[in-house]
């Protein structure tokens, strides 16, 4: 079976290849598997990132999903759209929607149907336990409320996988636990893949794969073999 | 959570952008309804003015540049009268002169025997005497316009006239316009012998057929001058075309203008929308949906500036048509076609003014957008 996301080969310049940021790198996410990037700060980890999921476009080499390279602009959208969640740092929610509409707006296209799109993103909120927050705007709500709103977004059309670049960076402890266990907790029972871009050793520990970046090229891999599934780790106490 | 959600959440989360943008198309479609419609108010207005007092045909010089300029010899009169079917002609000596002073209005003058004072439905008073009384009926908006009363002097280019009757008209041009006997308007004019035109009653009933033999015959009979009903008339006066061709011109710029604002504000609105559309692009948003999503905020400026401007052109349009410099010879005009062609162009130019920016949304990728928080 291939990989859900394989990297290959996959290279990317800018300010015409004076900056290399990402320098052949080769990797692959299976299936239900969940894995960290990890590195230091400018080791391309969210180029990588943007990479995988067609926000970004290589100058290099060539991004495949499910077994299919995706080239294309549509193409990229297409697969994001019905196939891939994102959970960002910055939450990137829109500030004029509501909790609800911010989650309605992936479904536009996706679910027909006004009623329909609403009680699809109601209980998503309502699982991820905001169910009396729907109404409210980003501004008017805590960091930790704002990210479950955005990984209600991301699991609003029940992707395969979800792409989280540092999902706890903008978070407490306590808010950042909350958040993983979610994470987890998708992984592990529903199984969607999930890659995390983190510099945070301990969201690192809870992947069953850690993929270490050090100047844009992978420096090790640490953890079962890439594309096994795992069951994900406890989120540590 | 609708399509037009997020379009309309972006318009009112800036009200003064998308309220002056607004306003400009508004602005636009007003000032093209206005134009058109006082271009077309002002050559109704002489039409219905000229078919009132029972005129069927106008005899009158050839592709005339405006309607004073025509000038024929009165003895015209009598080989028009010698057609078949010609039941009554009259002379007309048509100007604007200056009344008291103050203010301009149309005059026309009338042989004392024509057989148009027997249309003018006077509310007070009468008609003149005589040839060689200084006597004017006056149409009623003007009277009150002029606060003249009966027995009140009127003077109409230097010339006392006193006012002997009131009369009231269905056509603008009428409603205020000053009726005086010929020979004294053309001694006072310096016009003597000549005529602005003759009107032309055919025999009733009416018949088309006959109608357009009999007017085929006057124009073999007077080869020199143009003949033509009277909607026909006003329509071949050469001004009016030059006033619906600058009317028109004008319109464009505006028009063009609106479109203008309209992608000047698209665009600012896309550079500083330039993460929210990043996050669009990376929840799945197709380029085609994006497109869509800011072509729907120009169209809806568009149609409310439309639909607004439609009400401004209506209001302009009156508030012109009875200001005093219009003379009574214009009138408010609006006929479907000008309504459908204003919002039709109103409507277009949202999507106009929207493709550019709409094309540079579509265009951002998806990693640089977010980066730009």
């Amino acid at each position: 079976m291939s990989p859900l996301i394989a990297l290959v080969h996959v290279r990317r310049e800018f300010d015409k290849g004076q900056i290399v940021a990402v320098d052949d790198v080769s990797l692959e996410v299976g299936r239900g598997e969940s894995v960290a990037i990890t590195g230091p700060s400018g080791s391309g980890k969210s180029t990588i990132l943007n990479l995988m999921c067609g926000l970004d476009m290589p100058t290099g080499g060539e991004v495949q999903f499910d077994g299919k390279r995706i080239d294309g602009r549509v193409d990229w959208a297409r697969v994001r759209a019905r196939r891939m969640g994102f959970v960002f740092q910055n939450f990137c929610l829109i500030p004029n929607l509501t909790a609800k509409e911010n989650v309605e707006v992936a479904l536009l296209g996706q679910i027909s149907g006004v009623r329909a799109r609403a009680e699809r993103a109601n209980a998503l909120l309502a699982g991820l336990g905001l169910a009396g927050r729907t109404h409210l705007h980003p501004p008017n709500l805590s960091g930790g409320e704002r990210q479950r709103v955005a990984i209600a977004r991301a699991l609003a059309n029940r992707p395969d996988v979800i792409v989280a670049d540092e999902p706890t960076g903008s978070l407490d402890r306590k808010s950042s636990r909350a958040i993983m266990d979610i994470l987890v907790g998708l992984q592990r029972d529903a199984g969607t893949a999930l890659v995390v871009v983190t510099h945070d050793p301990e969201v690192a520990a809870i992947c069953g794969r850690k993929i270490e970046l050090v100047d844009g090229r992978i420096a090790g891999t640490y953890g079962p073999q890439a594309g096994t599934p795992d069951a994900g780790r406890a989120v540590p106490s | 959570m609708n399509e037009l959600t997020l379009p309309l959440r972006n318009l009112f989360s800036q009200p003064l952008r998308t309220s002056l943008t607004t306003l400009g198309i508004a602005v636009a479609v007003g000032g093209f309804i206005a134009l058109s419609g006082l271009t077309h108010g002002v050559q109704n207005s002489f039409a219905s003015g000229m078919q009132e007092p029972g005129g069927d045909l106008v005899v009158s010089t050839r592709a005339s540049f405006n309607l004073f300029s025509s000038s024929l010899p009165e003895s015209v009169g009598t080989e028009i009268a010698a057609v078949k079917g010609v039941t009554a002609v009259s002379g007309v000596l048509l100007n604007v002169v200056q009344a008291d002073e103050a203010s301009n209005i149309v005059v026309s003058g009338w042989p004392i025997d024509s057989s148009l004072w027997k249309a003018v439905h006077l509310v007070q008073g009468r008609l003149p005497k005589d040839a060689s009384e200084a006597g004017a009926v006056l149409g009623q908006s003007i009277a009150e316009g002029m606060h003249k009363k009966l027995g009140d002097t009127i003077t109409l280019a230097d010339q006392p006239y006193s006012v002997v009757g009131i009369a009231t008209f269905s056509s603008a041009l009428n409603q205020n316009i000053a009726l005086v006997p010929l020979p004294g308007l053309q001694t006072l004019l310096g016009r003597d012998g000549t005529v602005t035109l003759f009107e032309v009653t055919l025999q009733r009933p009416l018949d088309p057929a006959r109608d357009a033999a009999v007017k085929a015959e006057l124009a073999r009979a007077v080869p020199k001058y143009d003949v033509s009903d009277t909607d026909e008339f006003a329509s071949n006066i050469r001004i009016f075309r030059l006033l619906q061709a600058i009317g028109s011109t004008v319109s464009l710029v505006v028009l063009a203008m609106a479109v203008l604002a309209i992608a000047n504000t698209l665009l600012m609105a896309v550079n500083e929308r330039t993460f929210e559309i990043g996050i669009l692009a990376a929840i799945g948003w197709r380029p085609a949906r994006i497109l869509r999503l800011i072509l729907a905020e120009g169209i809806v400026m568009s149609i409310v500036g439309g639909l607004l401007g439609l009400g401004l052109g209506i209001v302009t349009m009156d508030l012109v048509s009875h200001a005093e410099v219009a003379a009574g010879l214009m009138e408010s005009y609006l006929s479907t076609t000008i309504v459908v062609q204003a919002l039709v162009a109103a409507v277009l130019a949202g999507p106009l003014g929207a493709l550019y920016p709409a094309w540079r949304a579509t265009r951002l990728v998806p990693a640089e957008a977010l980066r730009r928080n």
